[in-house]
């Protein structure tokens, strides 16, 4: 008896010093919305109420088989039904799950609520990034992962908020109820961020909706949750929640940035420039398929090092830059990317790894194209 | 005659909702079984899955309402 009471002692310590350590945090998150209180809340009830059965179904049971061991005496008691007894189980967890349904229903009833909501934001989904599109301000953006590759290659040391940070995070406002449109652009993916409890698909051809009112200003964030292909997990979701009036003040400040961008792609570039820009552009939105020593992985994703495109006729490589090719994972990178980094991710493509046609792209070239639609062929190819 | 008839749809009935919960005795299930016809049990089975759904959805307005939605 001595022995097992110490043993039972030093398990219990162990359990208590382990939930001490912050690290070993395994319960979901309470979160920073009212939603996200009330899931948090359903589901610690459903947790305890699972807990309670747990311990009497299992109490009970092992009560009777060291209570009536054969060592006793006992003696296997044979009956074949007992009405009272089988009501009694039937009963008993219909009331249970009843009982569970009704805050579940709530909660769900205010999760699929997104009337009245102060801003709009559509989500897009695409392999492998998000697009905020803020309807109704003219504001559109990609946000793209911004871990070093180095990092991901084990030659680095990995950072704070590895796999989880981005070049432009999805602002919002606090206290403003927001509506979330999801959808995607090649497959299905999944915007998960947990602090909000919203995780809700976005599919190609659909837009689902979903809401969410921040309480407290902070940074927050998640994944695509939905097996997407080979960069899945390397498309995190960062949430900058920020008091209304920074917000508006957020919104003059990129509505400004994005005018400088159109003076910037008026200015002359020398080659120089558009390889350092365009070796940065290349790093951050082709890397991931072409490979940042532009080999590729043929078959899936062509070499651009010796490529005949990055050789040869510069219309054909800026026709397939700007709309993509239909069908494969070759996006149309014209709403993606700014006149100048296009110009430049052109520019160092024909000049890196060996490429050497000696031939600069100019950013207003391209924004010509991109305001006339003019010479560029392949109009079906969006 | 007529109070003969009654009696045994209430049986049937007693019958298929004893199945819809699950539990049923011993000796209800022999009787159900030597008195009661199959096609009853069949018809008023049908009919009461269909009452079942139609008190789901009821239900679920129910909750709609009650919740302001
Ligand atoms: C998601 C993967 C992916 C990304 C990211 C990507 N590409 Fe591609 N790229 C492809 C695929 C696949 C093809 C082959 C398309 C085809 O077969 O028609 C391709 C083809 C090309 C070609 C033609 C090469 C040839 O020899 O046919 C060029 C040029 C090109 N990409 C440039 C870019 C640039 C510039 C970027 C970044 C701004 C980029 N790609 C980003 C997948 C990608
Ligand atoms: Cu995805």
């Amino acid at each position: 008896m001595g022995t097992i009471r110490t043993i039972i002692f030093g398990l219990s310590l162990t359990l208590l010093s382990l939930s001490a350590h912050a690290e070993w945090a395994l319960n979901l998150s309470p979160g920073v919305t009212e939603v996200s209180r009330s899931v948090y809340d359903l589901h610690m009830t459903i947790f305890w109420i699972c807990v309670a059965i747990g311990v009497v179904v299992f109490g009970v049971m092992f009560w009777s088989i060291f209570h009536h061991r054969k060592s006793r005496g006992a003696e296997a008691h044979h009956f074949h039904e007992h009405t009272l007894v089988e009501v009694a189980w039937t009963i008993v967890p219909l009331g249970i799950l009843i009982a569970m349904a009704v805050p579940a229903t709530a909660t769900l009833v205010k999760m699929y609520d997104p009337s009245e909501a102060d801003l709009d934001v559509q989500i897009t989904g695409y392999q492998w990034k998000w697009r905020y599109t803020y309807l109704d301000q003219d504001l559109d953006f990609f946000s793209n992962l911004t871990t070093p590759q180095e990092q991901i290659g084990n030659e680095q040391a990995k950072g704070e908020h590895y796999l989880l940070e981005v070049d432009r995070h999805l602002v919002l406002p606090t206290d403003t109820k927001i509506r979330l449109l999801l959808t995607a652009n090649d497959v299905i993916h999944s915007w998960w961020v947990p602090a909000l409890a919203v995780k809700k698909d976005a599919v190609p051809g659909f837009i689902n909706e979903a809401w969410t009112r921040i309480d407290e200003p902070g940074i927050y964030r998640g994944q695509c949750a939905e097996l997407c292909g080979k960069d899945h997990g390397f498309m995190p979701i960062v949430v900058e929640a920020v008091p209304p009036e920074q917000f508006q003040q957020w919104l003059a400040e990129v509505k400004a940035e994005k005018q400088a961008e159109v003076a910037a792609a008026e200015k002359s570039w020398t080659l120089d420039e558009l390889m350092t820009q365009g070796e940065q552009v290349y790093l951050r939105a082709c890397a991931a398929c072409h490979q940042p020593t532009g080999t590729g992985i043929p078959p899936a994703f062509p070499a651009l090092k010796g490529s005949p495109v990055a050789l040869g006729d510069v219309g054909t490589h800026i026709d397939i830059v700007l709309n993509g090719s239909p069908a494969t994972a070759m996006q149309a990178f014209r709403d993606q990317l700014s006149a100048t980094e296009l110009a430049a991710v052109i520019t160092y493509e024909r000049n890196a790894w060996g490429n050497s046609t000696g031939e600069a792209v100019s950013p207003s070239q391209i924004a010509g194209i991109l305001a006339g639609n003019a010479d560029t062929a392949g109009e079906g190819a969006q | 005659m007529h109070t003969d008839v009654i009696q045994r749809c209430w049986r049937t009935l007693l019958g298929v909702l004893a199945g819809f919960f699950g539990v049923r005795s011993e000796s209800a299930r022999e009787r159900d079984f030597k008195e009661g016809r199959a096609l009853h049990f069949v018809v008023i089975g049908v009919v009461m899955a269909v009452v079942f759904v139609i008190f789901v959805i009821v239900l679920v307005r129910w909750a709609l309402s009650i919740t302001g939605a």
